[in-house]
């Protein structure tokens, strides 16, 4: 999962740069719907009561609003929420979808582990049976609500109490939302439950009776599982929750003044070789997402609980990625590697220019907490052009360097540091620790070196905030291939349960645009209408996205009639139709019909915008601008909805 | 009561502005005519036809009319619940779809719509809160009228166990919450044992001397005689006859006499004397009592003896 970056709030409501901000379209659309309200409103009156008496029956109803919104009492309205939610919970439908939910979680369980990446499987299956539970249950409540009132009448003796109609509609949506809202918080509470009981587990390692660890005979070097570059030999763990790590034992080299390595618990011995002491540390290899601390005492080895899950990942990925080819010159993809040639760029390797260079913006240490190392995370594709060998693994050079500020080209000095070097690890996911601190040089502005020492990647490198990995492939007739998204910055993490919270609120918000809707659906349409409406529009909304990345004016092959033309006549897409009056018309056409698809999006709300449970699953943060944008759609989109219910029921005989 | 008195009384909630308002003339319309009309807009019954009425402060005004001539529909329209197809209906001389007149107005349906699950003090605080009455006055409000419909006993019952004149007792309390001045009723004592339509009527009486205004209606022409000041009948919509009670069924040509304790030989010395005076004798008899009297009293009779069977002569001696 790619996470684009996201307009920050201000620019997403108040920006200029792609077409309008959302608030300008909010109200432009405030405005739209008042005016057809008013038109749609006449013309039922004129039917009614004839076009004059239409003006006056309008200008009541108009007239009407504002007190029915100002004089609004809470008690009221706290009365009629609490009467909708007992109703609702006498309907039995929450007892159902609470025991659907119980039966999953308990049946699920078996199925789920085992799987690749559990934390995956878990948390998909948990977001998304809470999001249809609770969608379904609100669409349920919310539609049957205010039309069972009618038929048994029961709203004779509501609607003869001095109640607004502002509170009708407004006490149902509150008490249907403060109901969802608990049973969210308990579903959300015993899925987390849930999700951490299933993933806690642990291993054992095999032994031989005096207690070593037994290590396979296999050589490591050949095996292909090494994830370390120092392991020297290998073994595995016993099989729980359906996987097994692979155990490696590293050899740890270093000066005999230089400090041990950090993680002592894992040391199993040390010897003295000349100047250098070795210290040979157990390992244990990531699978599916985590790992575990294993931890050497006299009494044999222990492993902890799982590592590693539980994440929420906040990547900082490049603004840009430039490829340049063997003599040098910028390309917008990489090397043609025949078929490989698609998602990824390649760099070829050896003594050539080929390289990829990550532009890097917002670089700054406390994103990173002040790390001392810094996370680098890179998922590399690897081609070779040599048969027959597929286990040396191909070395990845890294290099960075400072980006002057535009301006700047001319007085800042460059830095750039020497080339890290390391094994790649095909298909898989690496994480490399970039020290804060890299050795490398200083160059004025006109290229003539003007140092060399240690220097801080943020303090020196990327002192004005950005940034530039350049990505080398070392061997000869080897390529290695990237995409933008490939390479990352792993800042720190952000609070897993404040993310979880977070992704139950897209739900949350889900919950509310879809008892809006209908609540607000019910005023006009019989209950099954109702959910028909709803549910259709949740699914137009899911795909709003992609609907309206069609309806743009330059589609190729034209919309929808020229497309019809070009089909009975069999013209090519790009083949160009003569320019009649013809066309003319039936381009016009098109163009009004696109206008209209566009405009049924933008009254949509945009499901996918509002659901976080991708970024959960993968375990990637969800951003508090991310966060504040599907607020102000949702509660744009249910202030629109309560009052069309409130005018629809207003104008309504509620006795007819 | 001045106007003035009146608007002050009511409050900011109900403002008066219309000039011609006479604050005794609790409900006018004025040509209240009602259609029903289908889906797509075709005329299906022409429920009520250009009804014009004034009902005056302190009045217990009937509507009767036999099933389906609109009795119903003129309440409702009244209430705001129909809008009137043409003409007007004014409500202490506001028009009717405005909700600030419900401050003053109970309503009791013809069947009691009222939320099943609830028991009767949770029917009553809901309805209470509507009125955005606070806790206390609530509380008390509750008690009292639960008092006064004598469903004390099952006040922690849900309404749905109710049976059906327990329904329509609660449907009056819920209609009495907010201490209305005016109380519509339609069909009150449907459903109501004869103890229950006496209690009804001697509600509506309390109710009158309380200077409040009721509007009824009902089929059942004896609870209308015994209670209405004023009446109208309908029939398939239209007005057929409207005025005092007393009016309407006094027989102005014949005279009735009730004595007690009369000897048989009196009659014929009677007869004689209303034949002196050119009369015609119609029946001298005893009267028989009305079968509601009856009943009534033998329930009186259980309840003071209860486990015996009531005698003719325990009645003499209680009536
Ligand atoms: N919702 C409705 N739609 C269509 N017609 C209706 C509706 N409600 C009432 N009517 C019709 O209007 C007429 C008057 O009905 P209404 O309920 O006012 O009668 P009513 O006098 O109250 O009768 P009842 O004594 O049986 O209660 C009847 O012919 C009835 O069929
Ligand atoms: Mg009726």
């Amino acid at each position: 999962m790619v996470v684009e970056t996201f307009p920050e709030i201000m620019t997403w409501l108040f920006g200029w740069q792609d077409g309008p901000g959302a608030f300008y379209i909010f109200l432009l659309l405030v405005v739209a719907a008042c005016l057809f309200g008013l038109f749609f409103g006449y013309l039922v009156a004129a039917f009614r009561h004839g076009p004059g008496e239409a003006f006056y029956v309008v200008a009541k109803v108009v007239a009407n609003a504002g007190p029915d919104w100002i004089r609004i009492s809470p008690r009221r309205i706290f009365a009629i929420a609490r009467l909708a939610a007992k109703e609702a919970v006498r309907r039995r439908v929450i007892l159902i979808a609470f025991i659907i939910f119980a039966v999953a979680l308990l049946f699920g369980g078996w199925f789920i582990s085992g799987a690749d990446n559990p934390e995956r499987v878990y948390i998909n299956f948990v977001m998304w049976g809470t999001q249809l539970l609770i969608l379904m249950m609100v669409m349920l409540i919310s539609a049957f609500s205010l039309p069972d009132d009618i038929k048994n009448r029961t709203i004779y003796t509501v609607a003869t109490k001095p109640v607004r109609t502002s509170e009708i509609v407004l006490g149902r949506v509150l008490g249907f939302a403060a109901l969802g809202t608990g049973l969210l918080l308990l579903m959300g509470v015993i899925s987390l439950l849930f999700v951490w009981r299933g993933l806690s587990h642990s291993h054992e390692i095999s032994r031989a009776e005096n207690g070593e660890v037994v290590m396979s005979e296999v050589d490591p070097f050949t095996t292909g599982h090494r994830a370390s570059e120092n392991a020297v030999t290998e073994t595995t763990t016993s099989l729980d929750s359906g996987h097994r790590h692979w155990v490696e034992i590293i050899e740890d080299v270093r000066d005999k003044d230089a400090p041990p390595p950090v993680n002592m618990d894992s040391v199993i011995s040390q010897e003295t070789r000349g100047e250098k002491i070795v210290y040979r540390r157990l390992n244990v290899t990531h699978e599916g997402g985590h790992t575990h601390k294993i931890s050497y005492s006299d009494g044999g080895y222990d492993m902890s609980d799982a590592r590693g899950f539980f994440r929420a990942r906040v990547p900082l990925y490049a603004d840009q990625l430039v490829f340049y080819d063997r003599q040098g010159s910028p390309r917008r993809k990489g090397i043609s590697v025949g078929d490989q040639w698609g998602y990824r760029g390649y760099v070829s390797g050896g003594v050539t220019l080929s390289r990829a260079e990550f532009y890097f913006s917002d670089f700054t240490a406390n994103r990173f907490d002040n790390a001392d190392k810094l996370p680098l995370e890179l998922t590399l594709g690897v081609f070779r052009s040599t048969m027959g060998d597929i286990y040396t693994r191909v070395r990845v050079g890294l290099q960075f360097e400072s980006v002057p500020a535009e301006g700047d080209e001319e007085t800042g000095n460059r830095f750039r540091s020497e080339l890290l070097e390391f094994e790649s690890q095909e298909f898989d996911v690496q994480v490399k620790a970039i020290p804060r601190k890299l050795p490398g040089q200083v160059f004025a502005p006109n290229g003539e070196l003007i140092g060399s020492g240690i220097y801080d990647l943020f303090d020196d490198f990327a002192a004005n905030g950005n940034i530039k990995l350049i990505v080398r492939c070392v061997d000869e007739n080897q390529y290695l291939g990237m995409a933008r998204a490939d390479i990352y910055f792993r800042a720190a993490d952000q609070a897993y349960w404040w993310n979880f919270t977070k992704g139950y609120m897209g739900i949350w918000l889900q919950m509310m645009i879809v008892i809006s809707l209908g609540v607000s659906f019910s005023t006009f349409l019989s209950a099954p209408v109702t959910m028909l409406a709803t549910i259709c529009t949740i699914i137009f909304g899911f795909f709003s996205d992609a609907i309206s990345k069609f309806a743009v004016p330059d589609v190729e092959g034209g919309g929808p009639i020229e497309s019809l033309v070009r089909l009975i006549t069999q013209k090519n897409m790009g083949q160009p139709l003569p320019d009649t009056l013809g066309t003319q018309i039936m381009e016009r056409i098109d163009m009004v019909f696109i206008g209209m698809v566009r405009s049924v999006t933008d009254i949509v709300p945009n499901f996918s915008r509002l659901d976080f449970s991708d970024f959960l699953t993968y375990g990637y943060f969800v951003s508090n601008d991310r966060l504040l944008v599907a607020a102000c759609i949702t509660g744009a989109f249910c202030v629109g909805l309560v009052f069309l219910g409130y005018f629809s029921l207003k104008t309504r005989e509620l006795a007819g | 009561m001045t106007e003035a008195a009146a608007a002050e009384q009511t409050g900011d909630r109900l403002v008066q502005t219309n000039p011609d308002y006479d604050p005794d003339v609790i409900i006018e319309t004025q040509n209240l005519t009602k259609v029903y009309r289908d889906f797509w807009g075709r005329q299906k019954v022409r429920a009520l036809k250009a009804l014009d009425l004034e009902v005056r402060k302190g009045e217990i005004f009937g509507l009767l009319g036999p099933n389906g001539s609109g009795k119903s529909t003129t309440i409702k329209l009244l209430l705001g619940l129909l809008f009137p197809t043409s003409g007007r209906a004014l409500v202490f001389g506001k028009d009717s779809t405005e909700t600030t007149k419900n401050e003053r107005i109970g309503y009791l349906p013809e069947e009691s719509y009222l939320y099943k699950f609830l028991t009767a003090e949770e029917t009553l605080d809901f309805y209470g809160r509507l009125f955005d009455m606070p806790s206390d006055v609530r509380q008390q409000r509750i008690d009292s009228l639960i008092e006064k419909v004598g469903l004390t006993w099952a006040k922690r019952r849900q309404l749905k166990e109710y049976s059906k004149g327990m329904t329509r007792r609660i449907g009056l309390a819920q209609a009495l919450i907010n201490d209305p001045d005016l109380v519509l009723l339609d069909e009150p004592t449907s459903g109501l044992d004869p103890l229950g339509t006496r209690e009804m009527k001697d509600m509506i009486l309390e109710l009158k001397s309380q200077n409040k205004t009721v509007v009824m209606c009902s089929h059942l022409l004896a609870d209308v005689q015994d209670v209405c000041d004023r009446i109208a009948i309908l029939y398939q919509g239209e007005l057929k006859e409207l005025g005092a009670v007393d009016d309407l069924l006094q027989v102005s040509d014949e005279t009735s006499v009730r004595a007690r304790g009369l000897p048989q030989e009196a009659h014929e010395e009677i007869a004689q004397v209303i034949r002196k005076h050119g009369g015609d004798v119609v029946a001298i008899e005893n009267p028989r009592t009305t079968l509601e009297e009856l009943f009534l009293n033998i329930v009186r009779e259980s309840e003071e003896r209860p486990g015996r069977r009531a005698t003719s002569e325990d009645r003499e001696q209680g009536s």
